[in-house]
């Protein structure tokens, strides 16, 4: 059996042609006929064949000559062939399509992930703990005193994540413990005095004798004075803090009433602000460079490996828990500064280091680089000071997040400078380090330095939390993204060591939780493999798929097309029969 | 018989010629055979002799032979190959076993040629088939292609594997259907895709076995030959494995095949195409392109049912130009087989314009190699360009080859069309 059709429409169409325009003997020498190639033949194309125009035949014979019909099994044969070519298609094709180009998005636990973002996980709460040292007092006076001091600091305080907590010390055992932030010691004097300990974080308090409250007071002068002392001493950590959380804005979306800035003064704010904008952002590593740049030739050499062991080790070594340092130092000859005023004024300043010249590499290796500039020259700093009449004359000028210069007024033809003319530019360079690294100002060194590992862990903690809420709002926004699992494990990394940073808040190892967290969270956030796909849109994958498979998928929709179609038409014709 | 004996001398003075031009150009021409070792039209990463070197080294000195990624072979040529003197003090027997391989190659095409499978199948017999070239002729037409000759003096292990596929279709044409399919089983434990011929090789086996101890049912056959394929090649993957002491080798040979991590340039398509995929498609593109090279097998065997050689010579060809590391030895194995076909041959429509593209880019190829790699003057589309001719040569080979294979066939249902000129619509 074979298709009426097929055979009929060729004939009808040459018939026309013959009509309308005959064809001019041997401009197209070729015959029409059937030919079973592999799943090509096909009777449509006979007929599209008889719609380009001219058939003409080789032979003489004016006759159309009518291919004899397809064999039954030729046609099965095709119908076979065509098959094998879409069961691969389907049965390992799609699959394979399906398999290979799905996006990986590895689960990620989005709700934590913005509870931390929005303060709601952690509430950074430091409780201080503050010994208090009485050798001189009777167990059940030290008590009383330490009651009425700590009701005397809780109704001054109104930050209720900045907890101190007083306990009474063992005598004998001076602040031994880690946790304890600072030790009171309590002395008999002849008034009531306060100071903190420059070396240890230590507050020595003298009373005077008739200062002990009874056990049943339930006031005393002196409990207020020391609460009154210890709040100051913490005032400012206290204040940085409340600023981080109110600047992170951890908090607007729990409805609260911003419990945590409220205490803050704007001149207050405003110099925290001055002060966390000259700071760098935290880094476990600095690089410091220290550069001697001279006009002249002269001085060619340096004692700073001295200097810097004699004046600035010291400070380099209690930063060491927070900040690791590296450092080098060059010497340039023949520089020339960007301003060659006499007196430079404070415009001046901003456009003394010249950039373009002078060999200061923004970073080297992965670490953020600290400049300290030493310019041997004498000019002089003139700035008028706000009330107009005094003028304020220094050597030194801080370059917020990018380091200090400090001008050295020097004899010319000095060949060589030794570390003693290098105290006072490294001095006043490590005062500049502690600002430039966000140390607090106020108190004693030691607690300073403890207090800026407190801000660091809790600024670490805020930004860490920040970038995972980031990271989770950017999941959500774009459905195209791809995560890979080195994500989904950076993000758990990051919640826990987040997890462990809260509870520790306040503790030594905070800093160390939060820095990896931190870390962990910046790199989930930067993956590289995850912005792979991100600009990559529908359009495109038109031209990545379409050159290859546009060919291929041509042959087979069209095979399969006319397969099909000639099914239905034997279907009809048989039903026609019936 | 007369005319055996004469075979026998004629035989015996074939593989003496071509065993000495082989031989004659190994000592007479020292630097040649390194240089076309390194060659990228003969050595591949899965075939390279120098690599094959290295592991052997490795081999040699207990360490894994897959270690440092050069060494993409299979591990059982590591013991052949340390049985023979080192090659560096006595290349000799290296040499040699090389020439023995190609004169082994050279007898079962002569066996394949004498059958007179390529005229006469079990279910076609092409008016033709009095037209035909004998053994002799084919089998110097292998021996003495310079691209089999250029290989063989290149030392590429690809040669194993052609040996191995010749003698599987010998075996299949003179009714030994288990010999074939361990024949096919070391061809692909040597190279992997030798696997795709398995459909048409058994088509073969099962049309021309032995009628006293046939296997009457096809699908008895066909489990019967996949069950011996699978058994030999997982004794041949076992011994591996007691070998190396571990499975890396299954990823360092099989794996490289698959995903193409080693970008060397070669004669084939994927190289290049690889170099400028975005990684995100990279797998797809490789599925694709391992699911292209296979599609062919289910088509061809049922379109040419008839004649199951010529399905062979045909996935041969579609190898030699879409397989992922192709050489000129893939070509060479093609073009072995082609002269079986000499019946059809008149019926080819561009013989010539084959024979001038491929003529242009043995010429052109190493040619625009050179401009990109040594005087960095051109670029790798240069030698992309080439390749990509190259590939045109020979699919016009194949599909030209198929198109006379098929009007052959025609011509026997339509006698009376024989000799006119048609167009295939």
């Amino acid at each position: 059996m074979h298709d009426p059709i097929t055979h009929v429409k060729p004939r009808a169409e040459w018939a026309l042609i013959d009509m309308g325009r005959p064809c001019v003997p041997g401009n197209v020498t070729a015959r029409v006929i059937k030919h079973p190639v592999a799943g090509s033949a096909s009777t449509s194309k006979v007929q599209r064949l008889g719609a380009e125009g001219c058939i003409t035949m080789t032979t003489p014979q004016p006759l159309w000559k009518e291919p004899p019909p397809e064999k039954p099994a030729d046609k099965r044969r095709r119908g076979f062939v065509i098959l094998s070519f879409w069961l691969i298609v389907v049965l390992l094709g799609l699959p394979i399509w399906w398999q290979t180009t799905t996006i990986y998005r590895a689960d990620l636990p989005l709700q934590e992930m913005l509870d931390w973002a929005e303060g709601r996980a952690c509430r950074p709460v430091f409780p201080l703990r503050i010994a208090v040292q009485a050798p001189s007092l009777h167990d059940h006076e030290a008590q009383t005193l330490v009651r009425l001091t700590q009701h005397a600091l809780d109704d001054l305080n109104d930050f209720a994540g900045h907890h101190l907590r007083l306990s009474l010390a063992k005598q004998s055992a001076p602040s031994a413990d880690l946790d304890v932030v600072l030790t009171v010691r309590l002395l008999p004097g002849d008034a009531t005095t306060a100071h903190l300990d420059p070396y240890e974080p230590v507050l020595h308090v003298t009373y005077p004798p008739n200062a002990i409250p009874s056990a049943s007071a339930s006031s005393s002068t002196l409990a207020t004075y020391i609460a009154s002392t210890l709040r100051e001493a913490f005032a400012e950590e206290q204040a940085t803090i409340s600023y981080l959380l109110s600047a992170n804005g951890s908090s607007p979306s729990s409805g609260e009433p911003r419990p945590l800035g409220q205490g803050l003064a704007p001149d207050v704010a405003e110099s925290l602000a001055k002060r966390s904008t000259r700071a760098l952002r935290y880094a476990p590593t600095y690089h410091l460079t220290f550069s001697l740049f001279t006009s002249g030739s002269t001085p060619s050499s340096w004692d700073i490996e001295k200097a810097i062991e004699d004046y600035m080790k010291p400070v380099l070594d209690v930063l060491s828990p927070i900040h690791n340092f590296t450092i080098d130092t060059q010497i340039q000859l023949y520089a020339t500064p960007g301003v060659q005023n006499q007196v430079l004024t404070k415009e001046d300043l901003s456009s003394f280091i010249n950039a373009a010249e002078w060999p200061l590499s923004p970073s080297i290796g992965g670490a953020p680089t600290i400049n300290f500039v030493v310019f041997i020259g004498n000019q002089t700093i003139y700035i008028p000071s706000s009330s107009g009449s005094e003028s304020v004359s220094s050597h030194s000028w801080l370059i917020p997040q990018w380091g200090a210069v400090y001008l050295l007024p020097l004899t010319s033809g000095t060949a060589h400078l030794p570390s003693h003319e290098l105290k006072h530019p490294l001095l006043t360079f490590t005062s500049h380090l502690l600002t430039l690294t966000g140390t607090p100002h106020s108190g004693s060194l030691p607690l300073r330095l403890s207090s800026l590992s407190r801000i660091r862990s809790a600024d670490l903690l805020l930004r860490a939390s920040s970038t995972l809420g980031s990271l989770a709002r950017l999941v959500v926004a774009l459905p195209s993204i791809s995560i890979p699992p080195s994500v989904a494990d950076g993000v758990a990394t990051t919640l826990s060591h987040l997890r462990h940073a809260c509870y520790t808040l306040g503790m030594p190892e905070a800093l160390y939780h939060a820095r990896v967290a931190e870390a962990a969270a910046e790199r989930a956030f930067f993956e590289k493999s995850m912005v792979g796909q991100l600009y990559f849109p529908d359009e495109h994958k038109v031209a990545v798929y379409l050159p290859l498979l546009g060919p291929v998928a041509v042959p087979l929709l069209m095979g399969a097309w006319n397969e099909i179609l000639g099914w239905v038409r034997r279907r009809g014709v048989k039903g026609k029969v019936e | 018989m007369d005319g055996g004996k004469v075979t026998l001398g004629r035989a015996a003075g074939l593989y003496a010629g071509a065993a000495v031009l082989r031989l004659a150009i190994f000592s007479l021409l020292p630097a040649l055979p390194d240089l076309l070792t390194g060659r990228v039209e003969i050595s591949t990463p899965v075939t390279s002799f120098k690599r094959l070197q290295e592991g052997l080294f490795l081999y040699n000195h207990n360490v894994s032979p897959y270690d440092g990624g050069v060494y993409h072979q299979a591990p059982l040529f590591l013991p052949l190959f340390s049985l023979l003197p080192s090659y560096a003090t006595f290349p000799f027997l290296t040499n040699f076993l090389y020439v023995i391989v190609d004169l082994l190659s050279a007898n079962a095409l002569w066996k394949i040629a004498e059958s007179g499978e390529a005229g006469a199948s079990a279910h076609f017999t092409s008016p033709r088939r009095e037209k035909r070239w004998s053994g002799f002729v084919i089998a110097a037409t292998f021996l003495f292609n310079p691209f089999t000759v250029a290989t063989c003096i290149g030392r590429s292990t690809s040669v194993f594997t052609t040996c191995a596929i010749l003698h599987a279709v010998a075996k299949a044409v003179s009714g030994a259907p288990f010999g074939a399919m361990a024949a096919l089983a070391f061809a692909s434990y040597l190279s992997m895709y030798p696997l795709l011929l398995l459909p048409p090789i058994m088509l073969l086996a099962y049309d021309r076995q032995n009628p006293t101890r046939a296997i009457r049912s096809p699908l008895k056959f066909s489990l019967a030959c996949t069950t011996t394929v699978a058994l030999i090649s997982a004794a041949l993957l076992g011994m591996s494995y007691l070998l190396t002491g571990s499975w890396e080798f299954l990823a360092a040979t099989y794996g490289v095949q698959l995903t193409l991590s080693d970008l060397t340039p070669n004669v084939g398509l994927w190289w290049y195409f690889f170099i400028e995929m975005f990684d995100s498609f990279r797998s797809f593109f490789l599925a694709v392109f391992w699911l292209h090279l296979s599609c062919y097998v289910g088509g061809l065997c049922v379109r040419i049912r008839s004649q199951p050689l010529a399905v062979i010579t045909l996935l041969l060809g579609i190898f030699a130009i879409f397989k992922p590391y192709p050489s000129i030895s893939d070509t060479s194995l093609f073009l072995a087989l082609v002269p079986l076909y000499r019946h059809v041959l008149p019926l080819m429509r561009y013989s010539f314009v084959i024979a001038a593209v491929i003529l242009y880019c043995v010429l052109l190829g190493p040619a625009f190699y050179h401009l990109w790699i040594y005087a960095g003057s051109g670029n790798a589309n240069f030698f992309y360009a080439i390749t990509l001719v190259w590939g045109l040569g020979q699919s016009l080979l194949v599909c030209d080859l198929m198109f006379a294979v098929l009007r052959d066939e025609w011509e026997v249902e339509r006698p009376e069309m024989v000799g006119k000129e048609i167009r295939q619509i």
